[in-house]
């Protein structure tokens, strides 16, 4: 009997073993498959070259990256600053000013909201957001007309992506104690006073790792994006611009990249960016969380 | 517990066998009736067909089961390639480094890609009596500068497709290009979404599928959107034999009797990873060659010619 369940215990913890390694290796294993595939391009003088070319014609062979980290770069970017003000301030106002109802029912609208597919959120921009980016365009007399521009993209893409962000900002503003509010409000400290120079100033280091993990997702975004920011292949010259941000290029080219030359180490190369991009997002956020951890 | 993975194993073991028993039942009951699923992904130009040739056939053969998804042609490669589909769906020339990897293709039907505008051009009737010839065509979708409607000030917005797509690829060898790429202007995802963003864009211009621009319940072109007459002899006005644009019918019959050019006109295919074998492929893929054809035109595509026809009935 003890020898079965000895043995019950050990078959138990070899699994647990095997999966958390299943979980270690996976990314270590995605990396490195991109590293192979996308070797042919990885030669330095190649590289370079590629990464900083505008040029991009796969049939010619010539595969210039620069438009797409760009693209991405400043959709990522367009994106955070939709999404600052307004999920820090939602996050504020349900956890220290709504009253437990309708906290409660705002938080299961969030849930709502993170659960939507990202097509859906492609397709209301679609629809919604293009053309009022459209009729801005034309009050603003930019070249591009369309609604279809990085601008689109950057609000499409803080809709979908800031549920994430509000769930971790809320979990943080909770995991301040009532203690450390009522001594500042003992001070004579106003209700706001609190929340801007002490819970603000507490989480910062969380604040900021919060937003930094929601924009790593929101440079892996893909279909949202890809259906409202026009995938044109140039460096944006303005907010009403096209890009084509680096998942775009992807998503779209996969099935050609079977047939030209080197196409395939192209496509791999700019995941391989993409994946390093978000890898050293979340370092970052790591390194942060960790020291807000220690302080506290 | 050992006495409940003893039950569990005895259970599993139970069930495992009785499926199998049941399955060998069926076939055997049932060996003339063929069953099986096939898998379809590709080409948007040819899926509304393909949803018509699977319904019909399953009519026949209620057993089968047929799974179609869009995507773009270049999607449909990729597939069959990776073996994730049975069949893709193909809307543009089978390239030199495909041949290579052993794909395999049948000719099935043919269709077009026309030039398409929104209805609210503001110089709508005199492009209707104008049309378009080839030269101004390449100018706006080949030049990247800012051209404008003719005679007017309104700049053009050009739409492309995004995804690798065989009307894109079509378009582009019909202006001179040899790829996609050449072809600039904002590009969205899928012809519907072309279609899509074409309507909604006064001064847009694009290119659908014959099917993706006519309605084909009325016949008519969707709402909202029209197609540009192609100016082929460049004389600079819609002549009669020109000018067979108003409905389904009468651009199904200029494709098929070469007044509409082609490229832009071109043969759809079925392609796999290597020549069928599996039985019901087989089947279904000849039965598409048959009594498939009796749908193409009523669903505003063109039929092939008998010859080729039959070349493709040989191939199989």
């Amino acid at each position: 009997m003890i020898a079965t369940r000895l043995y019950q215990e050990h078959l138990r913890s070899v699994w647990m073993r095997i999966a958390l390694g299943l979980i270690v290796i996976l990314p270590i294993a995605i990396g490195l498959s991109l590293v192979y595939k996308s070797w042919p391009l990885l030669q330095p003088n190649e590289l370079f070259t590629n990464l900083l070319s505008t040029e991009w014609s796969p049939v010619q062979g010539k595969f210039g990256l620069w438009p797409f980290i760009c693209s991405s770069i400043i959709v990522s970017f367009i994106g955070l600053l939709f999404m600052v003000p307004v999920c820090l301030s939602a996050a504020i106002f349900i956890t220290q000013f709504a009253p437990a109802w309708l906290s409660r029912s705002l938080r299961s609208i969030i849930d709502i909201l993170a659960g939507i597919p990202s097509v859906i959120f492609g397709l209301w921009g679609v629809i919604t957001i293009v053309p009022m980016v459209a009729s801005l365009a034309v009050a603003y007399g930019a070249t591009n007309t369309t609604g279809y521009s990085i601008l689109a993209a950057g609000l499409v893409v803080s809709f979908s992506v800031s549920p994430y962000i509000l769930n971790m900002l809320m979990e943080l503003f909770e995991s301040v104690s009532t203690d450390l509010k009522e001594s500042a409000l003992a001070l004579g400290a106003s209700y706001w006073q609190v929340i801007k120079d002490v819970l603000l100033k507490k989480l910062r280091p969380g604040i900021i790792a919060a937003f930094t993990l929601g924009v790593s997702k929101t440079f892996g975004e893909t279909i949202a994006v890809l259906m409202v920011v026009g995938n044109m292949v140039k460096v944006p010259e303005g907010l009403f611009s096209a890009g084509y941000p680096l998942p775009a290029l992807l998503a779209n080219n996969y099935g050609e990249m079977m047939t030209i030359p080197r196409y395939d180490a192209a496509l791999m190369l700019s995941a391989l960016i993409l994946f390093m991009i978000v890898l050293v997002f979340n370092l970052l956020a790591r390194t942060l969380v960790n020291h807000y951890y220690t302080k506290l | 517990m050992r006495n409940s993975f003893l039950i569990l194993a005895c259970v599993v073991t139970a069930l495992t066998t009785a499926c199998e028993r049941t399955a060998n039942d069926q076939q055997q009951s049932s060996s003339d009736e063929i069953q099986g699923s096939i898998s379809v992904s590709g080409a948007f130009a040819l899926y509304p067909l393909m949803n018509v040739w699977a319904e019909e056939f399953r009519k026949e053969h209620p057993k089968v089961k047929i799974n179609i998804s869009g995507g773009g042609a270049g999607k449909g490669m990729a597939d069959v390639l990776a073996g994730a589909t049975d069949l893709g769906m193909f809307s543009r020339e089978i390239k030199p480094e495909e041949r290579d990897k052993g794909v395999w293709w049948v000719s099935v039907a043919k269709d077009a890609v026309v030039p398409t505008i929104s209805d609210k051009n503001p110089i709508l009737s005199q492009l209707k009596k104008e049309g378009i010839t080839r030269g101004e065509l390449i100018n706006y979708f080949l030049k990247e500068g800012n051209e404008t409607w003719k005679n007017s000030s309104n700049k053009v917005s050009v739409f492309t497709r995004s995804d690798a797509a065989g009307a894109a690829d079509t378009w582009a060898k019909y202006l001179g290009a040899d790829s996609q790429e050449a072809i600039k202007g904002v590009a969205v995802y899928g012809d519907p979404g072309l279609a899509e963003a074409v309507k909604k864009d006064p001064l847009a211009i694009g290119y659908n599928n014959v099917i993706y621009a006519y309605d084909l319940t009325s016949g008519k072109k969707y709402p909202g959107l029209e197609v540009l007459p192609i100016d082929i002899n460049g004389n600079g006005k819609i002549d009669v034999e020109e000018d067979f644009y108003h409905d389904i019918h009468s651009i199904t019959a200029a494709i098929a009797d070469g007044r509409y050019p082609s490229p832009p006109a071109r043969e759809l295919y079925l392609i796999s990873k290597e020549k069928p074998t599996d039985p019901l492929m087989v089947t279904f893929l000849q039965w598409i060659l048959d009594s498939g054809q009796n749908f193409v035109q009523e669903n505003g595509y063109i039929l092939l010619s008998d010859e080729v026809l039959t070349t493709q009935k040989n191939s199989l």
